[in-house]
């Protein structure tokens, strides 16, 4: 096998249910030893989410949710509310080099997973606090929350309406993820930073702050002119057509996207030039820009005539950037995902065969990421408590009577 | 030293518009020397984008420019002509990292593919972000961010909670989200291939497709379905526990009550009105079977009521909710100022004004965003270093080469 980009990092990681997990899912794929301190006291909500239980059937290792979101790690369960426990967990974190959390500000207070604290167990430590609003700051700070009220906060969903309406929410828990990635480039720098200086730090992520970074229009546009932009459905600032148009079938939508004038034409052939397309309304890009009402009620008319998928391959062999928009269903069977190495099938010992999203990127010389199998509950323990702290068997006994390790 | 973590690292960006130089300016906020290459003549297409100072558009204005290209150089260069290759192979021989997202085998087709420029460079790390990658059937598609969104299953869901599938048509989200993931992604993986180049001495090509970043975003709802078996819908009715922007007296609210310990401090929070009272709503199963009564009760009850009000007690009652503001009213909101998430940025033509500071804040080595370059700007600096002569820098601009 070949050697991956983080062997040698070890990652104390007390994070849980998306955005922190999502950060260590990055390290731990790319080689780093992520040890995964949970606890049936505070258990993952992501092992519990009834919504993700395979088949339906309640238990701790059967979630797709943990699943999806956990691969590659090793678990360990450590009662942080025992003074015996966090004596453990301080020991972890003198062995490891990064320590990772993302629980609200009271609750991190609580459980001494501080950087004050952190710091104090080991000087050269770099730590991350994914969270809400940053983890100082005035009263947000204190917040609990998650990825879409973030969103809420920071204008993300006011704009994401249609025109003149109500705000409206963004799929998923889409700003988890943008954290995610954006944090981990600045732990690899701040690791980095380490090697060379051994300066340690502490890294404040705030959800909100990164989906600000991530919406410039809008806050250029505020920062320039002084204007509040709102929403703008899918309208586009230069082109036209540029919307998602209904197909045949219920709910079935594709999107076009046309750039330039030979792209317009390209889509005027694949529709067979109706003669609407020869309105000198639509005879250039800003006249169809200003015109994208009328434009995109024509081109609806021709859509819905057609089913979304092979629309889509037969616009794009035109030469026209269009794409369906794929449900569940049809994203996990498209061929194009597959081929590039987007999905994984795993065999689990308690759920059998499933479906996973394997990491978003390929590297020439990283053959296969570290993809194995999302840890049961407390499956490391004896590893990590006897070979990493050296605890015998007979201790570690002990401490799960006592619900240390528990 | 502050913004400095990178500082020893040499990234060229051959790169426009967004997911490319998004990539670019992470490495250039931290400290690394980044080269943009943009076309002679107009440069990155993005310096035609608004938002522009009184909307008057000027290449040196592009708020989404100057953001996106902040901390760089600019060096004006077409490497399809041979003096601009050979240029570009003299960057490249000692770089660190290139981030490009032009079309997959286009560099190939100017004989700058990945197989010519490891053999300059054997520690050389190439990011390709493109819309769908290096490999597959739709390689050659080509992408868009609406596209590549939209094909996402986060973009079959935006926006939740639809009452009415044929009106309200699946929509983007504001800015350019699919490409943002791209940029970050690479951002982090560029990273790794650094890590992996210390311990192995070579560097690699890196494939990052913005369709695959942003279709990660929906991972749990795709487990949803392989391990649950139900498909995600987009309709309103199958997470009827809150979830949306509500009205409130002043504006809007964001919430849940799904733990029941939540519905609890709802009720409280409201003064627990008779309406929210009732034995069928104690249980999450009978508050969503019965999502159709409650919410318009809540509805209802909100509306009485301030953000201010709501959010503070609400959030000392142990309720997870949050005030939906607009871009203006968080803009000036007194804790992103206290954090100082935003920084004031001077440029000699387009102005000074607050740009949004960094993805994440540092105690050591905060990213420090610096002016993004006039269109050009460091050509003759960055010529002369490689050893063009004045004379050579003129024949160059003559030919159009830079």
């Amino acid at each position: 096998m070949s050697r991956l980009p983080l062997e040698g990092i070890r990652v104390a990681d007390f994070s849980w249910i998306i955005n922190g997990p999502q950060v260590a899912q990055w390290l731990a794929t790319m080689g780093a030893e992520v040890i995964k301190i949970e606890s049936q006291v505070y258990i993952d909500i992501g092992r519990i989410n009834p919504s993700g239980m395979a088949d339906r059937i309640a238990g701790p290792n059967r979630s797709g949710y943990y699943h999806a979101l956990n691969y590659g790690k090793k678990a360990i369960t450590l009662n942080l509310a025992t003074d015996k426990g966090r004596a453990l967990a301080d020991e972890i974190i003198r062995k490891s080099d990064l320590v990772l959390e993302c629980f609200p500000t009271p609750a991190a207070n609580k459980l001494g997973i501080t950087y004050e604290r952190v710091r104090a167990v080991k000087p050269d430590i770099v730590m991350v606090s994914v969270s809400l609003l940053g983890k100082t700051g005035l009263e947000p700070a204190s917040w609990v929350g998650w990825g879409p009220m973030a969103c809420c906060f920071v204008g993300m969903f006011d704009a994401q309406g249609y025109p003149g309406g109500p705000p409206r929410q963004t799929g998923g828990t889409w700003p988890d993820y943008a954290i995610a990635s954006a944090v981990t480039f600045h732990i690899l720098a701040a690791l980095r930073h380490r090697n060379r200086t051994g300066e340690g730090q502490w890294i404040d992520a705030s959800m909100g702050e990164t989906v600000i970074g991530q919406m410039p229009e809008w806050y250029m546009d505020y920062a320039i002119n002084g204007r509040d932009r709102r929403q703008r459905g899918n309208r586009d600032d230069r082109m036209a057509p540029h919307n998602t148009y209904p197909c045949a079938g219920e709910d079935k939508w594709i999107a076009i996207a046309v750039g330039s004038q030979s792209e317009w034409e390209a889509l005027c052939r694949a529709m067979g030039n109706p003669a609407w397309t020869r309105d000198a309304k639509f005879a250039d890009q800003y006249s169809r820009w200003r015109n994208s009402e009328e434009l995109d009620s024509h081109l609806a008319r021709w859509t819905r005539g057609h089913e979304h998928i092979a629309l889509a391959s037969e616009l794009q062999r035109a030469g026209v950037a269009a794409g369906a928009v794929l449900d569940s269903v049809e994203i996990d069977a498209d061929p194009h995902l597959w081929e590039w190495g987007f999905f994984r099938k795993i065999n689990h010992r308690e759920v059998g065969e499933r479906i996973l999203p394997n990491m978003p990127v390929r590297m020439s010389n990283v053959a296969e990421l570290n993809y194995s199998m999302p840890p049961d509950l407390g499956q490391h323990n004896h590893e990590i408590f006897g070979g990493l702290l050296g605890l015998s068997d007979a201790e570690i006994a002990n401490l799960m009577e006592q619900k240390v390790i528990y | 030293m502050a913004g400095k973590a990178l500082d020893d690292l040499i990234v060229v960006e051959f790169a426009q518009m967004v997911s490319g130089p998004m990539c670019g300016k992470m490495f250039a906020d931290m400290g690394a020397e980044v080269i943009k290459i943009e076309p002679p003549g107009a440069g990155d297409e993005m310096r035609a984008h608004p938002p522009f100072p009184g909307d008057i558009p000027h290449p040196e204005r592009s708020g989404a420019f100057l953001y996106l290209n902040t901390s760089k150089k600019s060096l004006t260069l077409d490497p399809a002509t041979p003096t601009g290759a050979e240029v570009f192979r003299a960057l490249v021989a000692r770089a660190d990292v290139l981030i490009e997202n032009h079309p997959p085998g286009y560099l190939d087709s100017i004989g700058l593919g990945f197989d010519a420029l490891k053999v300059l460079n054997p520690r050389l790390i190439l990011t390709s972000i493109t819309p769908f990658g290096q490999i597959g059937p739709y390689r050659d598609w080509k992408g868009s961010d609406l596209i590549e969104f939209a094909m996402s299953l986060t973009g079959y869901n935006t926006p939740t909670m639809v009452d009415d599938a044929e009106r309200e048509n699946p929509l983007r989200a504001p800015g350019r989200q699919a490409e943002m993931m791209g940029a970050t992604a690479a951002a982090a993986a560029s990273m790794f291939a650094i890590f992996h180049r210390e311990a192995t001495g070579v560097g690699q090509w890196i494939d990052v497709p913005c369709w695959q970043a942003i279709a990660s975003t929906s991972k749990i709802e795709m487990a949803a379905y392989t391990y649950v078996g139900l498909p995600f819908s987009r309709t309103r009715g199958n997470v009827a526990v809150g979830l949306e922007p509500l009205p409130c007296k002043d504006g809007y609210i964001y919430t849940l009550w799904a733990a029941d310990s939540h519905y609890v401090a709802l009720k409280k929070l409201l003064h627990n009105p008779p309406a929210l009272e009732r034995e069928i709503f104690d249980k999450l199963a009978g508050r969503q079977a019965n999502d159709d009564v409650l919410r318009p009760a809540i509805r209802e009850e909100l509306l009485k009521y301030d953000t201010e009000y709501l959010v503070s007690e609400g959030q000392r009652l142990g309720l997870t909710i949050g005030p939906v503001f607009t871009v203006a009213q968080a803009a000036q909101h007194p804790h992103l100022r206290a954090r100082n998430a935003f920084v004031e940025i001077d440029h000699p033509i387009a102005g000074r004004f607050e740009y949004p500071r960094s993805l994440v804040q540092m105690t050591a080595t905060p990213p420090t965003p610096r002016r993004a370059p006039t269109l050009g700007e460091h050509n003759a600096e960055i010529l002369g270093r490689l050893g063009y002569s004045l004379e050579e820098q003129q024949a160059m601009r003559a030919a159009g080469v830079i």
